[in-house]
């Protein structure tokens, strides 16, 4: 049974003088997984808020005191059940915690390392130390779709609100507990969202289909009410964790956001080939990592970027912000399709190709052992996943907000293509091929801009030079 | 007892949400060890912040007012930071300093009513309401809020040196307290003073409160964390 390797989470000694201490968020539900360290809720002492890590890796088996309880130090306010231990069915959850956790938005790029807050308004005040057997709270689980909190804007936003007559609730906040801040309100109006904002002239669409705000697509937060579907039959249903959440709130915002245009190049591998054949064993023997094509493209990737700035850039506003670090991101699929996350490696541009192959190394391994800070997936200004990994020859990737291009690394495949030699022939030959597809925002980048910016990477990697390396 | 080294840090006036991102940066490397405890200093363009514990109708802004609203994960109620106003970030890592949120909080005030010492100006505690007060009738000089993750803390006081107070009781119930007062040090001493000649007072008396010995952040060190302050840097 779960219970006789259970662990207990109690309230911790937050000083000799602290006996007790108020609970104001879990940021992890019941029946949700956590790891070891891994922030478990907040508690308020004083003026103080403290992230409490969890003691064990395991299931978040069941939340004894809830948010706005005030329970003497040492009280037992949750039980971890350890890895292996069977862990409690989803109907032994409280039902506030499952609540809770709907209302919670997280990004899944951890972009901003934002959790919303969704609290209820209420005092929180501590009040006299409760004993072990903490009641529940009687307080009523908040709003499932956490829009409470959008009414909640600054003047500027109000003011902005007001001239473009935007309702508010309808723009989708990046701020934090998903608040609409100001650069939000003005790429709403950008993006057409606006009523007073004519469709564009080229757009398709009926003017009744124009980018009303109530017809786009429902959010993810709408889709996730507190009270989950009913399964019917040959239908499983359980909730999504905070993780998908928050990739599938991303995903819906950065195509709400950006102006996706996909580009694909052909690019010939052999030179990229030969120079990995031959650094693989000094990498491994010398220094002991293993060189994949991701950190050769990386590199090449990073270089071009140099002469395409726009391409490492953000729409802020009505301004574009040109970054002068390229911060890479690299997508990484987490283990048993638990997931996405994309750490960021800094200042790449200073790192050579051993550098760069170790970092990217490094910050997978923390991805997948979930040892990533919060710094680790902040800052990113350009990002590559590599699907090709699967076999994958094309890809549409949804850019990481608030950047404006991704690069999708595809399968290297021989393929017959046909080569002119010197004296003008043509003939068939066999060369390791890749696509390379690059998902950019229009809104920044013209297309000529993204094919050129193609172009000189798919001559960088066509003519390798390891010289430069 | 022996003086511990740590950096300090002067940032001049900076965006609330670039401070933020460094500090948790700054936090990040403290708690690995990285570098030792780190003090900022900074003052912030007009902005209304609000704690895990602020009540909706704390913050009553009227419309047109430029000012921006940000909700953080420091512990407390709304507050409101301006120009004229010394924000201190003390990023300590509380395994060197006791251990204890409420020790901190204290230390923290008192340091605060050093530095007011300094100034000639008689500062206290008043129980049960965090922060630094003026006596008789009292009036509220400056706010604390605190964030510890792996006992490092973030975030820390707000001390009103020369700004006009009104938006602390105009625009928001700050610290959720109705009928607080709010006066600054120039108000109390009835002339201007500059944040600068204050935050020398206040980071000599962090040095003697908390034990520390303060040199400034090393350039080589802080390379490392402008990329987060450089992209905030440009909004």
């Amino acid at each position: 049974m779960a219970t006789e390797t259970a662990v207990d989470v109690v309230m911790p000694q937050m000083g000799v003088s602290v006996s007790e201490g108020t609970i104001t968020k879990w940021l992890k539900s019941g029946g949700e997984e956590i790891s070891a360290d891994e922030p478990l809720l907040e508690i308020s002492t004083d003026k103080v808020d403290t992230e409490v890590p969890s003691p064990a890796t395991g299931t978040l088996q069941e939340i004894l005191s809830q948010e706005g309880e005030t329970v003497a130090v040492g009280t037992k306010i949750a039980v971890i059940s350890p890895e292996g231990a069977p862990a409690a069915e989803a109907a032994d959850v409280p039902e506030p915690a499952t609540a809770q956790a709907a209302a919670e938005s997280e990004d899944a790029s951890g972009a901003e390392g934002e959790t919303a807050t969704a609290e209820p308004a209420q005092e929180a005040e501590p009040g006299p130390a409760e004993t072990a057997e903490a009641r529940p709270s009687p307080q009523p689980p908040p709003a499932g779709d956490g829009r409470g909190d959008k009414a909640f804007v600054s003047p500027v936003v109000g003011r902005i609100a007001a001239e473009h007559s935007v309702d508010v609730t309808q723009v989708e906040g990046t701020g934090r507990g998903g608040r609409v801040t100001k650069k939000d309100i003005l790429a709403f109006i950008d993006s057409g969202g606006a009523k007073e904002t004519p469709a564009p002239a080229q757009e398709p669409a009926p003017p009744e289909a124009h980018a009303k705000p109530a017809e786009r697509a429902p959010e993810p937060a709408t889709v996730q009410a507190a009270t989950p579907a009913a399964p019917q039959a040959g239908e499983t249903v359980e909730p999504m964790t905070p993780m998908r959440k928050g990739i599938a709130e991303h995903m819906r915002r950065s195509l709400d956001t950006a102006a996706h245009v996909t580009t694909t190049f052909e690019v010939d591998m052999a030179r990229v080939v030969a120079a990995r054949e031959k650094l693989k064993r000094e990498f491994q023997e010398k220094h002991g990592v293993k060189l994949t094509y991701l950190p050769l493209i990386a590199r090449a990737t990073i270089d071009t970027i140099g002469d395409w700035p726009w391409m490492n850039a953000e729409v802020r506003g009505d301004s574009i912000v040109v970054k002068q670090y390229v911060n890479l991101g690299i997508a990484v699929a987490l283990e048993g399709g638990k997931g996405l996350i994309v750490p960021v490696i800094k200042s790449t541009e200073g790192l050579n190709l051993l550098g760069l192959t170790r970092a990217i190394i490094a910050i997978a391994d923390r991805a997948r052992s979930k040892k990533l800070l919060p710094d680790d997936v902040q800052g990113g200004t350009f990002t590559i996943t590599n699907p090709g990994g699967f076999g994958a020859i094309h890809g549409t990737p949804i850019i990481s907000q608030p950047q404006v291009a991704i690069l999708d690394v595809e399968a290297l495949v021989k393929r017959p293509v046909v080569v002119t030699d010197d004296d003008g022939n043509d003939s068939i030959a066999i060369r390791p091929m890749m696509n390379l597809c690059l998902s950019y925002d229009h809104r920044l980048v013209d297309g000529a801009y993204a094919a050129q910016f193609m172009r000189d990477l798919r001559e960088r990697l066509q003519t390798w030079d390891e010289s430069a390396y | 007892m022996a003086e511990r080294n740590a950096y300090v840090l002067n940032l001049g006036v900076t965006p609330y949400m670039e401070a933020w991102d460094l500090q948790r940066s700054l936090a990040s490397a403290v708690s690995l060890g990285e570098i030792p405890d780190i003090v900022i200093f900074v003052e912030h363009p007009p902005v209304i912040t609000t704690g895990r514990r602020t009540n909706e109708g704390e913050v009553h802004v009227p419309p047109g007012a430029e000012v921006d609203l940000v909700e953080t994960d420091r512990g407390g109620k709304s507050t409101f930071h301006g120009p004229g106003q010394l924000v201190c970030y003390p990023i300590f890592d509380l395994n060197r300093h006791g251990r204890d949120v409420k020790k901190y909080c204290r230390d923290l005030e008192e340091s605060v009513i050093q530095t007011l010492v300094a100034f000639e100006l008689e500062a206290t505690r008043i129980e049960g309401l965090t922060g630094v007060w003026l006596e008789r009738p009292p009036r509220k000089i400056c706010s604390i809020g605190v964030h510890i993750s792996r006992w490092v803390t973030t975030h820390g006081y707000a001390l009103n040196v020369d700004l006009d107070p009104a938006p602390f009781t105009d625009w928001i119930t700050a610290c959720g307290l109705e009928d607080a007062a709010f006066t600054t040090m120039a108000r109390e001493l009835g002339r201007p003073v500059a944040v600068n000649e204050v935050r020398d007072a206040a980071a000599r008396a962090l040095e003697e409160v908390f034990e520390l010995r303060l040199e400034p952040f090393p350039a080589d060190d802080r390379a490392a964390f402008t990329v987060q302050a450089g992209s905030a840097a440009s909004a």
